[in-house]
């Protein structure tokens, strides 16, 4: 029953609705973003609100240039809003410093990007392994056993020594998602994963995302352009110029 | 994370060969001049062994093909010493402190040979008018005419050579001459020990030298006379002038030339100053150079990394942790240079090239290495700030 209700139209276009009684993980409250140049005035987000909760799949659709992946950035907290707030885990984040806020994408977020974002010079495990650099105390040791057994379960074992240009387009998104896993995150903020795989391939991504989000309850934030994989997930989000459309 | 910039710098190596190779010859150059410098610099510092401060050289040539009378030289020499403003007047050979003249010889004792060795004639006010300083035993004297062998005085350095710690004075060495008798006049026997000497320049290092005795009434050579004259403080022409009147008072047959041992001393000193000089110069414009190219190469570097650099900041690297990446990964390819350099220098001191000790190459190899990380390290400083100014939302939209 509560499959089917996450399933349905108004669940999957409910901006702000927690599903489940989960607790939100990340809440964003009139948001806006502001490029500006000087003689160009960008709104590239505009007075957007919406809660992510704990466990949920949700996608984010719109035109391109709609400010998906601005918004994806402002999640991830890479960049930051030119008003509003960010909350991670209930507490605002806006005056975190660059350190604080480095722990906390360490710690909280893992990224998956349509390009992969592989270090070419550095073989599957290796890139595997670079989140966890940046995490204190841990041992080379246990930083190798984990990025290993996030192999494992995207299903690479095999090709730990392999470097990313020896690698299919899905093999590499693959490792993207294993080095993603990697940290333990408990948000996996995928910007349009499937967008460079061709249709076998995407599916197989997206198999393995929801099988995430379903066995491990990862929170998934993916954004994508295909609405076939977008209906696959717990909640839509749209986006058009800059606002939130449903 | 160093292991993991090793093996990013290492899986990047043919990248990185261009830099390496930039680092290893910056490193070689500033050995050398390093080496140069040190040696260069310690000598400068090591005690002279003698005071050439109011030392003149006086140089008598009787005329070309003929010899002085030593009754007429001893009288030239004694009328000079009796000059007011004269301390001491001293007999020796042509190879004064801080000109060209050497003579040198290597000698033996009971199947120990020495280098070659600076060897000097000296008469008994020798060791007064240098002002040499005696570690053991005595300087010549009066009483030494009637001695069998050829008295002299050795430095403390010929003393190590040929006695090792054992004591020197009174034992009895030779020419090294193989398979030839040895002559009653080439036995000379040690009276006395002194200081190490550096005669040649204020840079030269200390050579082994020996001091023979004068034979006395010897008339067989004196066709230049080399004097040394120690004169009270603060004189001048004057005293040199009235110095070449008395000469010419007792022969008009002999010409002379007074010279100021610390103008001979300067002299002799350009001869090193210019080349080291020169070299600095060359090293230095070598090193800005490279110091150049490694600022170039680095900021193209970060250009082409600033997806890397996005990525690294999304998975939790802090600005401040992404300049020291780049800063870090720089000393790991200086590392790399370094290393490589520091074992074709450690040539050097393992085969004892120019017969220079260890020390100064040792010395030279930590100086370089010191430089090459300071040079790296400053020309990365600017490149690394600028990729940890790069922000990663912006760095990866670009890809």
């Amino acid at each position: 029953m509560e499959n089917l209700l996450a399933n349905s139209p108004e669940a999957r276009t409910s901006p702000v609705a927690p599903l489940n009684g989960a607790a939100p993980v990340l809440r964003l409250t009139n948001i806006e973003k502001v490029y500006q140049t000087k003689t160009i005035e960008t709104v590239a987000l505009n007075q957007v609100t919406l809660t992510i909760n704990r466990g949920e799949f949700v996608s984010i659709m719109g035109p391109s240039g709609c400010g998906k992946s601005t918004l994806l950035s402002l999640m991830g907290l890479l960049d930051e809003p030119t008003s509003g707030t960010i909350e991670v885990d209930g507490r605002p984040v806006t005056a975190y410093t660059d350190k604080e806020l480095a722990n906390l994408r360490n710690l909280k977020i893992g990224f998956v990007f349509q390009s992969y974002h592989l270090i070419n010079d550095l073989s599957v495990v290796d890139n595997v392994e670079v989140p966890l650099l940046y995490r204190k105390g841990m041992s080379g040791k246990e930083r190798r056993q984990r990025a290993l057994q996030a192999l494992d379960k995207v299903g690479l074992s095999a090709r730990t020594a392999h470097f990313p240009g020896q690698l299919s387009g899905g093999q590499r998104q693959r490792v993207a998602i294993a080095r993603a896993l990697a940290g333990g995150p408990e948000i996996i903020l995928a910007d349009e994963p499937t967008g460079n795989l061709d249709s076998v391939m995407g599916e197989e991504i997206m198999d393995l995302l929801l099988d995430l989000n379903r066995r491990d309850g990862v929170t998934v934030v993916m954004v994508t352009h295909d609405e076939q994989q977008a209906l696959k997930t717990e909640r839509v989000i749209r986006f058009f110029d800059g606002s939130q459309v449903s | 994370m160093l292991r993991h910039l090793f093996t990013l710098i290492w899986n990047r190596k043919r990248a990185n060969l261009l830099l390496i190779s930039e680092v290893f010859f910056s490193f070689v150059v500033l050995f050398g001049v390093g080496a140069v410098l040190i040696t260069v610099g310690k000598n400068y510092l090591a005690p002279q062994g003698f005071e050439s401060t109011q030392v003149w050289r006086l140089l008598v040539r009787a005329q070309q093909g003929q010899k002085m009378p030593r009754a007429e030289l001893d009288d030239v020499l004694r009328q000079v010493k009796a000059l007011p403003g004269v301390q001491t007047v001293a007999l020796t050979s042509g190879n004064l402190p801080f000109t060209f003249n050497t003579n040198n010889s290597d000698f033996t004792y009971k199947g120990r040979t020495t280098p070659f060795a600076n060897t000097y004639d000296a008469d008994d006010h020798y060791a007064e008018a240098l002002r040499l300083h005696l570690r053991e035993g005595r300087w010549f004297r009066p009483a030494d005419d009637g001695t069998h062998h050829r008295p002299v005085v050795i430095s403390e350095d010929m003393r190590q050579y040929l006695f090792g710690d054992e004591p020197a004075l009174g034992k009895i060495f030779t020419y090294n001459i193989p398979g030839k008798v040895t002559k009653p006049e080439d036995e000379f026997q040690v009276v006395g020990v002194v200081d190490n000497v550096r005669m040649e320049s204020d840079f030269s290092a200390a050579i082994p030298s020996v001091w023979k005795r004068l034979i006395p009434y010897d008339t067989t050579h004196w066709e230049t006379a080399a004097v040394l004259v120690r004169v009270a403080p603060g004189q001048g022409g004057v005293l040199q002038e009235k110095i070449a009147r008395t000469v010419a008072g007792v022969t008009r047959q002999w010409s002379t030339e007074v010279r100021v041992m610390e103008d001979d001393r300067q002299h002799r000193r350009l001869f090193t100053l210019v080349p080291v000089v020169g070299l600095c110069l060359m090293g230095l414009f070598l090193i800005i150079n490279v110091a150049l190219g490694l600022f170039g190469v680095l900021w193209y570097n970060i250009s082409q990394r600033r997806a890397e650099i996005g990525l690294r900041r999304a998975m939790g690297a802090t600005g401040a942790g992404i300049g020291w990446q780049f800063l870090g990964e720089m000393m790991v390819v200086t590392t790399f240079g370094v290393v490589l350099g520091g074992l074709l220098a450690a040539q050097f001191p393992l085969l004892h090239a120019f017969d220079l000790p260890v020390q100064p190459y040792l010395l030279a190899i930590a100086a370089a290495a010191g430089a090459v990380y300071l040079i790296t390290a400053l020309c990365a400083w600017q490149p690394s700030r600028l990729a940890a100014a790069i922000q990663p939302a912006v760095a990866l939209r670009e890809e």
